[in-house]
């Protein structure tokens, strides 16, 4: 039965990447085919619910004032966002966060929400090129984007380890001859539930605000969105 | 097990669908600029506020109606002390020395794809200002372009709801196939 799931969750993840590969095709009419198909599968939008939920990486890092800071500890029973990025990064990385930004500033707007739910929401950058996102660096960007968020820097091959752990692969900035430097940044946004602690849902660089506006009461419930 | 049976079938149909949808790649071009008869155009130019001073990406579709390839070789801007361009190989993004534009197709600069980078800011760009840059290309005459700066999360309309990631190909935007198979 399990199994069965699988492979129809197997099929859904190819006919989207069929879709998405398409690229240029936006058309109005194409968009209708995709949520057509979307609702058939039982699966919707940005969200990909895991069937085996990541641990919580056990990532002990310094944040934007210099402290320490144990991921697990800190955010132990919250709702938690996690990215991995870097801040000379013009494109992905702050459109990412600011999507996450935007939705976050929207949750005020939220009935249904405690406001101490809303307060218990975490979002945690990690950088991935720790050598220039010093605490510092990472606190003057993270200020443009929302000064709550937690930015977090230490040795790479911590955070390298950390991200592993969560399916996400990333490799050590290189420096050409011209002294530039390439860094690079994770593919998804985890999520992790209050109730468990484990990253149970993804989100893809393709998420948008509202995308990430409708799912993170859920989210902060520790719900499925 | 009906349900499912019939999830299936859809995601089938979809694929289906899916591929249909690629094939048709005309010239057609969908940046929406303005068209001067032969050679290039630009449309869709969009800067995101930028988080920081330090930089900032600009993204734009050059479109060519000519029978010739081009290349985009440099930018300048008076935003900026230096303008290069990118491209993104996996999660990492990469300089390049040029980007072609191909006869009867498009450059497509778009978030998560090639992009323009802007560095040594002279200013903090904010939502509402306007970007003076100017284009330059292996053979056609260099183009001069207003860019909006719009916000840091704006998307562009062609892109809403849709991944496009795959750039340097045009898609026809209301292709026979999409329009009649949507329907089933």
């Amino acid at each position: 039965m399990r199994k069965k799931t699988y492979t129809v969750a197997a099929l859904f993840a190819a006919a989207a990447l069929t879709l998405s590969g398409c690229g240029g095709g936006d058309s109005g009419d194409s968009d209708n085919t995709v949520a057509e198909v979307s609702t058939d599968a039982g699966s919707d939008k940005a969200a990909t619910v895991l069937d085996k939920p990541f641990e919580k990486p056990d990532l002990v890092l310094t944040d934007t004032r210099g402290k320490e800071y144990d991921l697990r500890e800190a955010t132990r029973g919250r709702p938690t966002l996690v990215y991995f990025g870097y801040t000379n990064c013009p494109d992905v990385c702050p459109l990412t966060m600011n999507n996450i930004a935007v939705a976050k500033k929207q949750l005020a707007q939220d009935k249904q929400l405690s406001q101490a739910e809303k307060d218990s929401l975490r979002v945690v950058f990690v950088t991935t090129d720790p050598e220039r996102d010093t605490s510092a660096a990472l606190g003057k960007w993270l200020k443009g984007i929302d000064p709550d968020v937690v930015g977090l820097t230490g040795s790479f091959d911590t955070i390298q380890a950390g991200a592993r752990t969560l399916g996400i692969s990333i490799e050590a900035p290189t420096k050409d001859k011209d002294g530039k430097v390439t860094s690079m940044h994770g593919t998804q946004v985890i999520a992790f539930s209050p109730k468990t602690d484990a990253g149970y849902v993804l989100y893809g660089e393709d998420a948008t605000v509202d995308d990430y506006t409708e799912d993170l009461p859920a989210l902060i419930k520790g719900a499925k969105p | 097990m009906t349900s499912r049976t019939a999830s299936v079938a859809a995601l089938v149909l979809a694929a289906a669908l899916a591929l249909a949808g690629c094939g048709d790649s005309d010239s057609g071009g969908s940046g929406g600029g303005d068209r001067h008869g032969d050679g290039l155009s630009v449309g869709s130019a969009y800067m995101p506020q930028p988080v920081s001073d330090s930089m900032a990406a600009g993204f734009l579709v050059i479109a060519n109606a000519g029978g010739e390839g081009d290349k985009l070789s440099s930018v300048t801007s008076d935003l900026a002390g230096e303008v290069t361009l990118h491209t993104t190989v996996g999660q990492a993004m990469e300089q390049v020395k040029n980007l072609d534009i191909p006869a009867h197709g498009e450059l497509v600069l778009e978030s998560g794809g090639d992009h323009l980078m802007f560095e040594k800011l002279k200013r903090k760009p904010k939502e509402g200002d306007t970007v003076s840059l100017e284009l330059r290309f292996t053979k056609s005459d260099p183009i001069k372009v207003e860019m909006p700066v719009k916000s840091a999360t704006y998307q562009p309309p062609a892109a809403k709801g849709s991944s496009s990631h795959s750039s340097h190909s045009s898609h026809s935007s209301h292709s026979s196939h999409s329009s009649t198979t949507s329907h089933h």
